[in-house]
């Protein structure tokens, strides 16, 4: 009987799993927004991370070779919010480019707020 | 001589050096035509910046500065000195919705193929700030 309940509850909290993991999930999913407007980005810290843009975006007259043919924009000296934007939209995929979309998803708010105000202009 | 010959024999790409006599005559007509077409499809590729800055002065310029160096809202690119060939990437992908703004979605799509070359030509000849100097960071 004892074994028969206990059976009964361990069934009842697998099915309540999901319930608890989608919970968990809007209440993370919903956090990024807040963040979005608390980073404010640190230029030294930006420095220590460009190691994925240097290679591209410091090459004056670089060229992008796929999935088609032309410069990669000039984006020292853009705006900074401009290039939060623009890796934002490269992360939601807003924006397409398989490599800046790889290199955007490994990036996080305080990255992003990092290598615009590193990259950028005030 | 003989060398050439079996270089050409090995590398089909060669043949193209072979002595001009024997195929130059059969082939006149063809170089003509295609001359004849390539002087007729120039002047449509060519861009005007003067077209592409009447263009952008109605369309770009409310937002991103008459120099397109100064936009009205931190969060919109300077156009100024960037990469023609990129200007014109951006457009189109705007114009057909691979990149998605809805501002930057409608400002594009009415805009013809040679109205989005003459706007990215003039952008791109305007004197800017955004470089890809690392030398120019921080400044």
């Amino acid at each position: 009987m004892i074994e028969k309940r206990m059976v009964a509850a361990g069934f009842a909290a697998v099915m309540l799993l999901p319930c608890l993991a989608v919970a968990q999930g809007a209440s993370q999913g919903a956090a990024p927004a807040q963040d979005q407007q608390a980073v404010q980005g640190n230029a030294e810290a930006g420095r220590a991370k460009n190691s994925m843009c240097i290679g591209c975006h410091e090459i004056p007259g670089y060229k992008s070779s796929f999935p088609s043919v032309y410069h990669v924009p000039r984006i020292i000296g853009q705006n900074a919010r401009y290039i939060e934007s623009a890796l934002r939209e490269y992360r939601n995929r807003d924006r397409n480019h398989p490599t800046m979309t790889a290199v955007a998803e490994g990036l996080s708010d305080r990255d992003i707020a990092d290598l615009a105000a590193y990259y950028g202009s005030k | 001589m003989r060398r050439l010959e079996m270089n050409m024999r090995a590398f089909p790409a060669f043949s193209a050096f072979r002595p001009l006599s024997r195929t130059t005559p059969r082939l006149l007509p063809l170089v003509g035509a295609f001359a004849a077409a390539a002087a007729f499809a120039l002047p449509a590729q060519a861009q005007s910046i003067d077209a592409g800055r009447q263009k952008a002065e109605e369309v770009c310029a409310a937002c991103h500065g008459k120099d397109g160096n100064t936009p009205i809202d931190p969060s919109y690119p300077k156009l100024a000195g960037q990469y023609q060939d990129y200007l014109e990437h951006s457009l189109l992908d705007y114009k057909h919705d691979r990149r998605k703004n809805p501002i930057m979605g409608a400002q594009a799509k009415p805009l013809s193929r040679a109205d989005i070359r003459n706007v990215a030509a003039y952008y791109a000849s305007l004197p800017g700030t955004v470089s890809n100097h690392a030398d120019r960071i921080g400044r």
